[in-house]
């Protein structure tokens, strides 16, 4: 373990003199740098705060801070979910969200070059006016485009392009030590030498500060549109998905819900959109499935030939979705799962589990039944595409210091249950703080000695978001 | 009961519209066009009358190429028949004039429906020009019974009880047929289509006719759009973040109290 330096008036009258205005220390930072969306895995308020405005603000103050072992952390928007941004440590929290400018596009090599604090939605409606798509589409479009880089963030589209990952070319980081350096390129394949991007990437602000992107798009498809399939329960839903996959359909997006969750988005945005009854038989949960393409009649043919393959399967129905304002209701309200919980909920965490396509059925099975067992309220969604499921756990009567045993007693359940089916920790949200216990369970000690190892060669003094992902406490 | 509708395609109101700086008219070119809101609730509002009471629903557009999708559209959510007309002489006009020819449309489409419709529903407004005229002035134009506003209606022998929607709450009407309505917004939302209703829309053929084909004559105009401004932008906001909530709220009101707005 590290041992870290307090800041002294005098350092931070330095860190003060690096970026002049845009330092904040003491009574003027904000609770909101204590916390992520995800305060059950605890707060801390940071000593100083940097609003950066640019690289060599952030390279400036690594230099101060490697050379007296202050702790760094990283933070975008605050939208994450594992505690990753909290500074556990104290010190120096470091703000991209002034970084937030659009520098350059590219549309001949299919590529933008960004500040890491653009907003996910930003970025995204900015290039569908170019005729582009940046195709990554976490569920929280208010997210960071430099945070969704560090959690490798997923989202809805993932089952057709991919997450995260596969869409960064380049990026400029400011490394431990203030160094400012570039890794990658705007080139479509490479084969030169150790892939440092890809390190950066997923390792959620522990090894380098991303400070610039280079971000591949695509030419966006002309139309889209969604089926609604609703099933008696979450089993018959999710037996369908291998048979789905095996047809060839090239779904964008294919996502499962139960009941219980689409009827708290539905009372949190105020409008009915999912129906809950239909030819005589209630609704128990929905499949949620987005075709994408360029050409309408190819896409309704897609479409029927999935409605054809769902209804031989067991679906109550096959609903179309495929005018703006209804596909717009449909996904807003796919995508306020998380807050429609939150206002419901006085206590929660959440399992990103990501498990095999042919495990997802049993293992929801499991969650559920174990959920119960141990006491708790379980609400799951997620992405039948590509395995990674969300499963919370809600509470309004427990104590805290219950509800965080209850949950750490089924986490161990679950995690071990998903790892034995050849599952991982997390799909998409990272690791942070919240979940080292259970990365560390999954992946064994060589693994976890390999990461430590790649970790101690970018941040020898590790005073880059310690406590997080590989730390060893 | 044997319901037409007069629908119109706007485009997407969830797009924000400016202006083509070189004409100073709407971009609305690359916007996806759409049937009016609210004439899907009166499609919505019908298709549950007759589903509940008999009778047939049938929508009738004017619109350019690219307007039967739209109805095909409205066929997989509950209308029974469509009629589109397509005709050069019908894209200018004002609210006084398209009342003028849906007025003659009326007939065309009693033709080919083969029975003369109980009632007549337009949309209350529609969302790219907002006046509000249409349907009252059609009202005039046949002379017949007008509801605005209405949100519900239910059969009473051989006359319609409307209720409408007013600012303090609600005011019943009773009127006999055939009566023009014109649609608010109920308290539910337009159905989605299942799989097989739209498969068998997109299969429809929409009867589409001219002015000549309807037998539509000239339609007098008194109104011209002279110009359109875009609003002025809005100034950013004041930001106001104190560290309790409650901070917050007074250093609000102090603001609000010292611009006079409280």
């Amino acid at each position: 373990m590290a041992t870290y330096n307090t800041l002294t008036p005098e350092l931070i009258e330095q860190l003060k003199a690096a970026a002049p205005g845009h330092v904040l220390v003491g009574a003027d930072i904000n609770d909101d740098y204590s916390h992520d969306e995800m305060p059950i895995y605890g707060t801390k308020a940071p000593d100083v705060v940097l609003q950066a405005a640019n690289a060599e603000e952030i390279s400036a103050f690594m230099k101060i801070c490697n050379a007296n072992k202050i702790p760094v952390t990283t933070r975008g928007a605050g939208t994450g979910l594992v505690g990753g941004c909290v500074p556990v440590y104290g010190g120096v929290v470091i703000e991209t969200t002034k970084m937030n400018k659009i520098l350059e596009y590219d549309l001949e090599n299919f590529s933008v070059t960004i500040e890491p604090g653009v907003l996910l939605q930003d970025l995204a409606e900015d290039c569908l006016k170019r005729g582009m798509m940046y195709p990554p589409d976490p569920g929280e479009k208010l997210a960071t485009v430099g945070g969704n880089v560090s959690t490798n963030a997923g989202g809805m589209r993932a089952v057709k392009y991919g997450t995260t990952r596969d869409y960064v070319l380049a990026m400029k980081v400011v490394l431990p030590n203030g160094d400012i350096t570039s890794f990658g390129a705007k080139v479509s394949k490479t084969s030169s030498g150790y892939s440092l991007s890809n390190l950066i990437i997923g390792s959620e602000g522990t090894l380098g500060i991303i400070v610039e992107l280079t971000l591949k798009l695509i030419p966006a498809p002309k139309k889209t549109i969604s089926l609604i399939v609703p099933y008696e329960d979450l089993e018959s839903a999710i037996s369908t998905v291998p048979k789905f996959k095996m047809a060839n359909l090239d779904p964008q997006a294919l996502e499962f819900m139960e009941r219980e969750i689409i009827l708290s988005s539905e009372r949190y945005l105020g409008r009915e959109v999912f129906p809950k009854k239909l030819n005589g038989q209630d609704v128990g949960a929905y499949l949620l499935i987005t075709f994408d393409g360029q050409d309408e009649d190819e896409l309704m043919a897609r479409a029927e030939t999935a409605a054809e393959l769902l209804l031989d399967a067991g679906a109550i129905d096959v609903m179309v979705v495929d005018e703006p304002q209804k596909l717009r209701d449909t996904w807003a309200t796919r995508s306020s799962f998380l807050e429609a919980i939150e206002a419901e909920t006085k206590l929660l965490d959440e399992c990103d589990v990501v498990v095999p396509i042919k495990e997802i059925a049993r293992f929801l099975t499991f969650a559920k039944k174990t959920g119960e067992e141990c006491g708790l309220i379980i609400k799951s969604f997620g992405h039948a595409g590509d395995g990674n499921l969300h499963i919370y756990q809600c509470s309004n009567d427990l104590e805290k210091e219950e509800f965080v045993k209850r949950v750490d007693n089924y986490f161990e359940i679950l995690y071990k249950e998903a790892v034995e089916c050849g599952g991982l920790v997390s799909g998409e949200h990272g690791i942070g703080r919240g979940k080292v216990k259970y990365l560390t369970e999954s992946l064994g000690d060589v693994n976890m000695e390999l990461m430590r190892g790649i970790k101690n060669v970018f941040d020898p003094n590790l005073i880059l978001n310690p406590g997080k992902v590989c730390y060893q406490s | 009961m044997e319901i037409l509708i007069f629908v119109k395609q706007v485009p997407d109101d969830g797009i924000e519209v400016h202006l083509d700086p070189a004409a100073g008219t709407p971009d609305t070119a690359k916007i996806d066009k759409i049937a009016n809101a609210f004439d899907t609730y009166a499609l919505e509002l019908a298709a549950r009358y007759v589903e509940a009471n008999g009778g047939n629903v049938t929508v009738a557009a004017i619109g350019p190429d690219g307007t039967d999708s739209m109805l095909k559209n409205l066929i997989a959510v509950g209308a029974k028949k469509a009629y589109l007309f397509k005709d050069p002489s019908f894209e200018q006009g004002d609210e006084a004039s398209t009342a003028n020819r849906l007025a003659q449309l009326v007939k065309k489409c009693e033709a080919e429906n083969g029975a003369p419709y109980d009632l007549i529903l337009c949309g209350k407004e529609s969302t790219d020009e907002i006046s509000g005229q249409v349907g009252a002035r059609l009202a005039e134009e046949l002379s017949l019974p007008f509801v605005s506003s209405v949100i519900e209606i239910t059969p009473d022998g051989d006359k319609l009880i409307a209720k409408q929607e007013t600012d303090e709450g609600y005011i019943k009407f009773e009127t006999a047929m055939p009566a023009v309505y014109t649609i608010a917004k109920p308290g539910y939302d337009p159905r989605y289509p299942n799989i097989k209703a739209k498969m068998a829309a997109r299969k429809a053929v929409i009867p589409t006719f001219s002015a000549a084909d309807a037998g539509v004559s000239e339609a007098p105009c008194y109104v011209e759009c002279v110009s359109y401004t875009e609003p002025p932008k809005r100034e950013a906001g004041l930001k106001i973040q104190e560290k309790e909530v409650a901070d917050t709220v007074a250093k609000a009101m102090e603001i609000l109290i010292k611009d006079k707005v409280l």
